[in-house]
C-alpha cells in the first residue's frame, strides 16, 4: 500500500498546562511508533478563538500534525485515543495525499501549457476562429 | 442650411415625440419589468448591461491555486457571508472547479472551529462582548 499523508489537528481546553498537552502529543508518537507511522511535523498554533461553543470553551489550544502512514488503522487508533482524552475537546483528521496528487498533476499540466504557449497558442486560435465566424455570418 | 433642417425638424418633432412617449409610455413601463420586450426598452437593457457587467475573475484562478486549504481561515472567510453561509460563484466570480474545492475547504473548517457554521456565528458574536465585559472586570 502506498503511504498517505494524513492531517491532525486538535483542540485543547484554553486552560490546559503545556505539560498535558506534551502527555497528548507523546501518546499520539506512541500510537504511531506502535502502528508504523511518521510525524512529519508538529505545530503549535497556540490559544485561538473558536468560531463557535465547543464543549462551553470559547477558545483553545490548537496543535496541528501532519502524519505519514501506511496504515489506516492508524488514524483509527488515534482517533479512538483523541475522543478519550479529557483535554482534548475537539480533533480533526483529514487525507491530504490525494488532494496534493492532484495539485502536483494540475501543477504539472499547467507548466506544460506554459511551456507551449508561446509557440502555438498566439498565432494559432485566432486565425482559424476570425474566418470561421465569417464564414457563419456569410 | 442645416441649422434651418434643425428647426424645421425641431418644432415638428416635439409634438410627435410628445405624442409617441404618451402613446407608449403605459407598454413600455410595462414590458420593462417584464424582463425585456423589442425595440423600445432595447436602448435600456444595454445601459443595465453597462452598469451590471463587472467582469469578474476567479481568484483562485488568478493566483493560480491548485489546492485550497482549509486551514488558512483568513482566505476562507472572503467567501463566506457574515454569518458564514458560503457566498454563490454568481457573487464572487469564483470559477465551478475552485468553488467546488471551497465548498470542501469551507466545510471541514467549521469542522475544527476555525470557521462558524452558518446561523451560529450571530449566537457566538453577541455574547461575545459580554463574556469580555464579564471577564474584564474580574481580571
Amino acid at each position: 500500500m502506498e503511504e498517505r499523508l494524513y492531517d491532525l489537528i486538535f483542540i485543547a481546553r484554553p486552560a490546559t498546562p503545556e505539560e498535558e498537552i506534551k502527555k497528548v502529543l507523546s501518546g499520539i508518537e506512541h500510537t504511531c511508533a506502535e502502528k508504523g507511522g511518521k510525524i512529519e511535523k508538529t505545530e503549535y498554533w497556540g490559544t485561538r478563538k473558536l468560531a463557535y461553543r465547543v464543549a462551553k470553551h470559547r477558545e483553545g489550544i490548537y496543535v496541528y500534525q501532519q502524519i505519514r502512514t501506511n496504515h489506516g488503522e492508524l488514524i483509527a487508533e488515534l482517533e479512538r485515543r483523541l475522543r478519550v482524552q479529557d483535554v482534548v475537546i475537539k480533533y480533526l483528521t483529514v487525507r491530504l495525499d490525494e488532494d496534493l496528487k492532484r495539485q502536483k498533476k494540475l501543477m504539472g499540466k499547467r507548466e506544460q501549457r506554459a511551456a507551449r504557449r508561446p509557440r502555438r497558442t498566439p498565432p494559432a486560435p485566432p486565425a482559424p476562429a476570425a474566418p470561421e465566424q465569417t464564414a457563419a455570418a456569410s | 442650411m442645416a441649422e434651418e433642417q434643425k428647426q424645421a425638424q425641431a418644432p415638428s418633432g416635439a409634438p410627435r415625440r410628445e405624442g409617441g412617449s404618451g402613446g407608449h409610455g403605459g407598454p413600455r413601463r410595462e414590458g420593462g419589468p417584464g424582463g425585456g420586450g423589442p425595440g423600445g426598452p432595447g436602448g435600456r437593457p444595454r445601459g443595465k448591461r453597462q452598469y451590471f457587467r463587472k467582469k469578474k475573475v476567479c481568484k483562485f484562478c488568478v493566483e493560480k491555486m491548485d489546492f485550497i486549504d482549509y486551514k488558512r481561515a483568513d482566505i476562507l472567510s472572503q467567501f463566506v457571508q457574515e454569518r458564514g453561509k458560503i457566498l454563490p460563484r454568481r457573487m464572487t466570480g469564483v470559477c465551478s472547479r475552485h468553488q467546488r474545492w471551497l465548498g470542501v475547504a469551507i466545510k471541514r473548517a467549521r469542522n475544527i472551529a476555525l470557521m462558524p457554521f452558518a446561523g451560529s456565528a450571530a449566537g457566538t458574536q453577541a455574547p461575545r462582548p459580554v463574556a469580555a465585559a464579564v471577564e474584564a472586570p474580574k481580571a
